[in-house]
């Protein structure tokens, strides 16, 4: 604007100016102080509740017009002494009041006081903008707050008073009274209006205090007379009501710190004992399925410091406690099956309770894949146990289950499996199990078979599978073999007894040591048949014929005319086919014409002879064992309600002591090249090394087969010392170094 | 428009200028005035009283308001388009 003008003014050449606004200059003395009664009226008519008849325009001037003449000073100063004033007569009416009517009292004259405070803000704006900032003086508001503070919640009078009502109100809704919660919401937020500081010293300090005590007292009582169950109902309950109090009448910030005093005294206090509560504490909540319970312990435990770590430690120990009672409990071992089966129920269960009631927790988990591993190695034989189990299920457990079943039941096998450390004693057993499943043909469903299979093969590797794979390879070629056998040689066999032979690759099936049996005339024509047969269509290869396993089925007519068909193990057709030109004879005579080992023999005739309803022989003396002189007949008066009668299948069974012997003492001479190999590969990557060290990577890379014993390892590493695979270092006994 | 959304305001003269309540609340001093709690004769009678004000001067405030509440809304560039506009 002024531009303009002094633009006009040069092209006008007038003498023309304007002059800047002038303010009226006060000369009157008593100006001030005037002007400051006006408004210091009106402040009173204000808290009096009179507002109505002032003119705002009129106030707003007065008190611009003081600051502007630099009188804003007095202004404030007025201000500060009136608004102490009104407080300290609002103050009287407060202390007076009785009993429920403190708060209320304190409450209405919180509401009257904002609102002056509002309306003189309003009226003073321009001292608040432009006064005050320059003399660093409290803004109107703040300055009303603090004024209020200091005269009424700090006066001796009303401060303990007030915090007392508070607390007692408090105490009376945690015992179950109702009370005024619009009244508390607002005399706290009042306190919060006043700055943190005042909410916390003058409350929340308190407050937390008492609320500490309160809840140590109650912990205390409930503890004495509740069980675990019930005390942490208890303390939920309370935890929630904590909750529901600070969302309605407290500051939003103390919920974490009351919830943390509650936490504190209700269950950090008494965390062991009702973890150890005799009768209801956790061990009992597990054995009972208790999962909402368990659920309850462990949502609120989460919430203190060590809480999960208490459960977990618990849980643990007693997992151990009872896996270790399961598998030395010599009851239970004797049935090997069943034995497993508990173990999976074991697993089944916790991993239940670990799914409702503790959230799927990884740690948990752990501890519960570390207990398993820890007690299912406690018994040497569980490797064994567990071969057996599949191999119950693979012949006849599975039969008729769906498929998605099969699966689930050989993945929790697997789950064992996986806790095993000593993977080849499983793999040995496996295979021998494996081997009579598939020559009896007892299988429950080939395709079950297969998926265990790559089960294992996704967890051990191709090695550990190659040879078990190698044995269904086997079968199948058998299959086409016998095809071509009888397609070539159909015709001249017309009578002949039908054979059905399977050829195993000697690496691949279980050593059995070859054993002597004389084959009847009418059998061993046929097996060279075949043999020539074979190796006729294969060279360079060698046939033995393993007469401790196979079967055969034998028609037999009896004494009064009889006919049965008799189902046996190929021992026991030698035997029954002497019978069709002698009708006496020896233990001795037998012995000569089968050359069957004798413990073989025996065997095979006790099944023949006395085992009730399958005695097609008939032995004198009637004693149970075999003596060296007994005399054998047939049974002219055999019966049986079937047809076909199986007499003495092979079947896989638990070893005795001695088989037992045997098999450990063959998985410990397979360990021994597996740990020169694992040496030898180490030291030739690392040429130089120490002996601590090597033990340290043996064992490591072993560790999916089986847990290597630091003393094997020291004696295989002299052995390759003494065939000039390593060497020890001249000046270090404990260094070992690999020569090319 | 409405009665509920106008002001008066009255100059030192006397002349009385109704505006919008949404033009008037441009100045703070006005806008705490009609929205402060308690009672004031102001808020009673929606007549605001400026016995300092002169006509002319209360006049050109009110042109302001207008003004401001058209053109306070858009960024500084297109304002000074329009400027140059008027000026050609």
């Amino acid at each position: 604007m002024n531009s303009n003008s002094n633009n006009s003014n040069n092209q006008k050449k007038r003498n023309f100016q304007i002059e800047a606004f002038k303010h009226k200059v006060v000369v009157d003395p008593k100006y001030p102080e005037k002007t400051w009664k006006i408004l210091e009226h009106a402040i009173q008519e204000i808290y009096n509740h009179n507002a109505s008849g002032l003119s705002f325009e009129e106030l707003y001037r007065n008190a611009y017009n003081m600051v502007l003449h630099k009188f804003g000073e007095k202004l404030y100063t007025g201000l500060v002494s009136s608004m102490t004033y009104h407080l300290k007569e609002m103050s009287k009416s407060i202390e007076t009041a009785q009993g429920g009517l403190f708060l209320e009292e304190l409450n209405r004259k919180w509401i009257d006081h904002n609102k002056a405070l509002q309306m003189i803000r309003d009226i003073l704006m321009y001292m608040d903008r432009t006064f005050i900032p320059g003399n660093h003086k409290t803004p109107v508001h703040e300055l009303g707050l603090n004024l209020w503070r200091d005269n009424i919640v700090h006066s001796s009078k009303v401060q303990t008073r007030l915090l007392n009502t508070l607390l007692e109100l408090i105490l009376r809704e945690r015992t179950g009274e109702v009370i005024n919660r619009g009244l508390m919401r607002n005399i706290i937020k009042m306190l919060m209006d006043l700055g943190p500081l005042v909410y916390q010293e003058d409350f929340e300090k308190p407050f937390l205090e008492v609320s500490a005590d309160f809840y140590r007292v109650e912990s205390q009582k409930f503890i004495e007379c509740c069980d675990c169950g019930d005390y942490l109902k208890k303390a939920e309950r309370r935890l929630n009501e904590e909750i529901e109090r600070v969302s309605h009448y407290l500051d939003g910030k103390s919920e974490a710190k009351i919830t943390s005093v509650v936490e504190k005294e209700m269950i950090a206090n008494h965390m062991l004992r009702l973890v150890h509560m005799e009768n209801s504490g956790l061990v009992n909540m597990l054995l009972d399925d208790k999962y909402e319970d368990l659920g309850r312990m462990y949502n609120l435990f989460r919430r203190v410091p060590n809480g999960l770590s208490t459960i977990r430690d618990v849980m643990t120990s007693h997992l151990r406690d009872t896996g270790k009672q399961l598998v030395t409990d010599l009851e239970r071992v004797k049935d090997p099956v069943e034995f497993v089966q508990c173990l999976l129920n074991e697993r089944d269960k916790y991993d239940k309770v670990i799914s409702l009631a503790f959230n799927i927790d990884k740690t948990f988990q752990n501890a519960l894949n570390s207990s398993f591993e820890f007690f299912i190695n406690l018994n040497p034989r569980s490797p064994e146990f567990i071969s057996l189990f599949v191999d119950d299920k693979l012949r006849k457990g599975l039969k008729g289950v769906s498929e998605e079943d099969v699966e689930i039941v050989l993945d929790k096998v697997m789950m064992l499996f996986r806790y095993l450390h000593e993977k080849d004693v499983f793999e040995k057993y496996y295979k021998q199990h494996l081997a009579k499943r598939l020559l009896s043909g007892k299988t429950v469903s080939d395709d079950a078979e297969r998926s265990l299979i790559v089960k294992l093969k996704t967890e051990c590797g191709y090695q550990f599978t190659s040879k078990l794979e190698g044995m269904f390879t086997d079968m199948k070629t058998s299959q086409d073999t016998m095809q071509g056998f009888y397609t070539n040689h159909g015709a001249e066999l017309g009578d002949s007894p039908t054979l059905v032979v399977q050829v195993l690759t000697t690496g691949s099936w279980p050593t059995q040591p070859t054993v002597t049996c004389n084959l009847p005339a009418e059998m061993s024509a046929l097996c060279e048949k075949f043999r020539s047969y074979y190796l006729g269509t294969h060279t360079g290869r060698r046939l033995s014929w393993q007469t401790n396993m196979g079967t055969a089925d034998l028609k037999a007519t009896f004494g009064k005319g009889q006919k049965h068909e008799l189902n046996v193990s190929t021992y026991q057709m030698c035997v029954l086919m002497l019978f069709n030109n002698a009708d006496r004879l020896s233990y001795k005579e037998i012995e000569q014409a089968t050359e069957i080992p004798s413990s073989d023999l025996k065997r095979c005739l006790q099944s023949l002879a006395c085992v009730k309803g399958k005695n097609v022989l008939r032995k004198e003396p009637m004693s149970k064992d075999i003596g060296e002189e007994d005399a054998f007949f047939v049974n002219e008066k055999f019966t049986s309600k079937f047809y076909k009668v199986k007499i003495g299948t092979v079947v896989a069974q638990k070893e005795s002591e001695p088989e037992k012997q045997e098999t450990r003492q063959r998985v410990e001479e397979d360990r021994k090249p597996q740990i020169e190999a694992a040496i030898v590969r180490i030291m030739k990557s690392r040429r130089v090394l120490d002996h601590n060290n090597i033990i340290t990577e043996v064992t490591k890379q072993l560790q999916s087969r089986f847990l290597a014993n630091p003393g094997e390892i020291k004696k295989r590493i002299e052995s390759l010392i003494e065939r000039d695979f390593l060497e020890r270092d001249n000046a270090d006994r404990r260094l070992y170094r690999y020569l090319a | 428009m409405r009665k509920e959304d106008t002001v008066k305001l009255i100059s030192a003269e006397g002349f009385e200028f109704v505006v919008d309540k949404k033009a008037a609340m441009v100045s703070q001093t006005i806008r705490n005035m009609l929205t402060s709690p308690g009672s004031f004769a102001e808020t009673e009678h929606g007549e605001v009283t400026f016995p300092e004000i002169t006509t002319t001067i209360l006049e050109k405030i009110c042109q302001y308001f207008y003004w401001s509440l058209q053109y306070a809304r858009f960024s500084s560039f297109p304002f000074l388009l329009s400027l140059l506009v008027h000026y050609r």
